[in-house]
């Protein structure tokens, strides 16, 4: 009996550190989705370009030892503008229908932002200061790591502030508008390629913090994080239901509970490949995702 | 003169990796995962030679079609729903294969030396050829048997019946429907195929390398894949040789002396091509500019 409630206490304590780091994968999906709803294409530079904002932030600490909450502005900053020019580069003047060029252009900004991490870095990993490490909350058998509790909050204020934006402002409204007809959009005055940019800093801005994020949470900034932040953005995405930001919050936290019970049941070396299961599991028994529409748009 | 040799075979390899994403990307779907065919055929036909101790050309061929079935079991669902659900669901089985074969550890005794995938070390010790005492030129010659025999089948099947049914899907899967073409048994097809010319492209690698790891097919090597055919164009099989030669001849060659930056450069020019020349460097209107100018177009001095 003794021994079920330990492990019962574990499993569930896992689960709950995984649900609140999950949060960031939920911010980078979100962005992921936005920009998918907006142009209905891929840009496989996001998570990349997200943790390029962190890099950034970390410099802002490093050398002009900013502020702990500095960092996190600096960082999304930077991700936003390497959002506008990835948008300029990679998608404003390629033609909209092509969708295999504008995703294999934005494959090379990938290879490119993380080529230049290398390059900046030397290819070693940076530590990356942690938030409230310190702060350890007990609540029964429980205990809540603070850095975690932290990075959590930021997500959900983040995440509101985003929604605040595209709900309740004229901004938003066009960028909605462009999602749902492009065309209906254009005809109302509205400059598509301005908002599709704004979409894209908008999406920067939180991807920044979302890279802040997981830095701050996992300790390190490394070049080894950006294939797998990309790849768990995408089945993030995929998951949630292409397009759909409620879906992408809720697949975010799902991938990050399961992904620390694999942790706890199969180790660190196999964790990741349960995680790229996961997908194939929901392509299966429910392709369109936790949220998606049915409709077949490509 | 090794050397050289040397990347002669990997141009041949290339080729048919590009083939692979090739044959998919003329039905209009793009697939990151060619790393993860060509992955799961070289780790099985190195094991089929090293461990079994099968004949290089069996090996190869069971490589292949394993990869082929892992292609069709991963392109049956994804292809079902949308076009860019391929690219995650294919970019997550490529890790995926990476992950397995970084976890893949069997090791065998033979002789007095241990064989076989030996986790993060790799898999050493795929030396068929030098066992049977094969030279240069004749591992050079093999390899490039089956890239004639695949291009001159691809060749072939676009100007059949096959070829229209894929272009017709890539074109227009609507129209392609309404005249009663089955779209996702194409796309799987089409998915299939590739798989197993990536699967070949994979054993001949692993054995003209004798070393493999999991840090081999990374996404780098699987948007290689797919960067040939669109460099080269869809317009034919010969676009996606020119741009093997182009990239692994001229550019990784010749931008040797750039040392790291060379990776740098490599996004660049993705992206600066794709700007350029969205539908490939050599298009359609571009092979025909190229045709009339080396007097191959018949059309273009009669017609005006």
């Amino acid at each position: 009996m003794g021994d079920f409630w330990f492990e019962f206490v574990d499993i569930t304590q896992i689960v709950g550190d995984g649900l609140l780091f999950g949060a960031t994968y939920a911010l980078i999906g979100i962005g992921f989705s936005l920009i998918f709803g907006a142009m209905g294409k891929l840009n496989m530079t996001y998570a990349a370009a997200s943790l390029a904002g962190a890099y950034v932030g970390l410099a802002a600490f490093t050398f002009v030892d900013a502020p702990a909450l500095a960092v996190f502005l600096v960082s999304a900053l930077a991700s936003g503008l390497i959002g506008f020019v990835v948008y300029v580069a990679c998608f404003r003047f390629i033609p909209i229908n092509n969708h295999l060029a504008a995703l294999m252009a934005s494959v090379g900004a990938l290879f490119f932002v993380d080529e230049i991490i290398i390059h900046t870095t030397d290819g070693s990993p940076l530590t990356f200061p942690a938030m409230f490490d310190y702060v350890m909350l007990e609540l029964g058998p429980y205990g809540v790591r603070g850095d975690l509790l932290f990075v959590f909050a930021v997500c959900i204020i983040s995440t509101v502030g985003l929604l605040y934006v595209l709900y309740r402002s004229r901004l938003g409204l066009a960028t909605r508008a462009v999602s749902q007809q492009d065309v209906a959009a254009r005809l109302c005055g509205i400059d598509v390629h301005r908002t599709n940019a704004v979409t894209f800093v908008l999406a920067g801005l939180l991807g920044g913090i979302a890279g802040a994020m997981t830095a701050a949470a996992v300790g390190v900034l490394s070049p080894l994080i950006t294939i797998p932040l990309t790849v768990k953005g995408l089945i993030v995405t995929v998951i949630g239901g292409l397009g759909s930001i409620p879906g992408a919050i809720a697949a975010g936290l799902l991938v990050g509970g399961l992904e620390n019970v694999f942790l706890y049941f199969r180790g660190v070396n196999e964790r990741d490949m349960y995680v790229l299961l996961l997908l194939f599991v929901f392509l299966v028994f429910r392709p369109h995702g936790i949220f998606g529409s049915a409709i077949n748009r490509d | 003169m090794a050397y050289y040799l040397g990347l002669v075979q990997l141009i041949g390899i290339h080729t048919l990796l590009g083939l692979s994403a090739y044959i998919l990307m003329l039905t209009g779907q793009l697939s990151l995962g060619q790393a993860g065919f060509f992955a799961i055929g070289a780790y099985s036909a190195g094991i089929l030679t090293v461990i079994f101790q099968l004949p290089i050309l069996p090996a190869l061929f069971i490589g292949a079609l394993i990869a082929a079935f892992f292609a069709f079991l991963v392109g049956f669902p994804a292809l079902r729903v949308k076009g860019l659900m391929l690219v995650v669901a294919t970019i997550a089985f490529s890790e995926f294969v990476r992950l397995f074969f970084f976890n893949l550890s069997w090791r065998v005794p033979r002789g007095d030396i241990v064989v076989g995938p030996d986790s993060t070390n790799g898999f050493r010790e795929i030396r068929y050829f030098v066992a049977n005492g094969w030279s240069a030129w004749e591992i050079t010659a093999f390899v490039w048997v089956f890239v004639v025999l695949v291009m001159a089948l691809l060749w072939w099947s676009d100007r059949s019946r096959t070829g229209s049914v894929l272009r017709a899907v890539g074109e227009d899967e609507l129209a392609a429907q309404s005249v009663g073409v089955n779209l996702t048994a194409v796309k799987v097809a089409a998915m299939t195929a590739g798989g197993f010319i990536a699967g070949i492209g994979g054993g001949l690698y692993a054995h003209t390398a004798t070393y493999v790891d999991h840090l081999t097919f990374t996404v780098l090597l699987a948007t290689f894949a797919i960067a040939y055919p669109i460099l080269g164009g869809l317009s034919s099989v010969f676009g996606t040789l020119v741009a093997v030669i182009f990239i692994q001849g001229v550019l990784v060659e010749g931008l040797r002396f750039l040392g790291d930056w060379r990776n740098i450069v490599f996004g660049l020019m993705i992206i600066a091509a794709m700007n350029l020349k969205p539908s490939g460097l050599f298009d359609a209107p571009t092979a025909r500019i190229l045709k009339r100018a080396i007097g191959l177009d018949e059309r273009g001095k009669t017609g005006a």
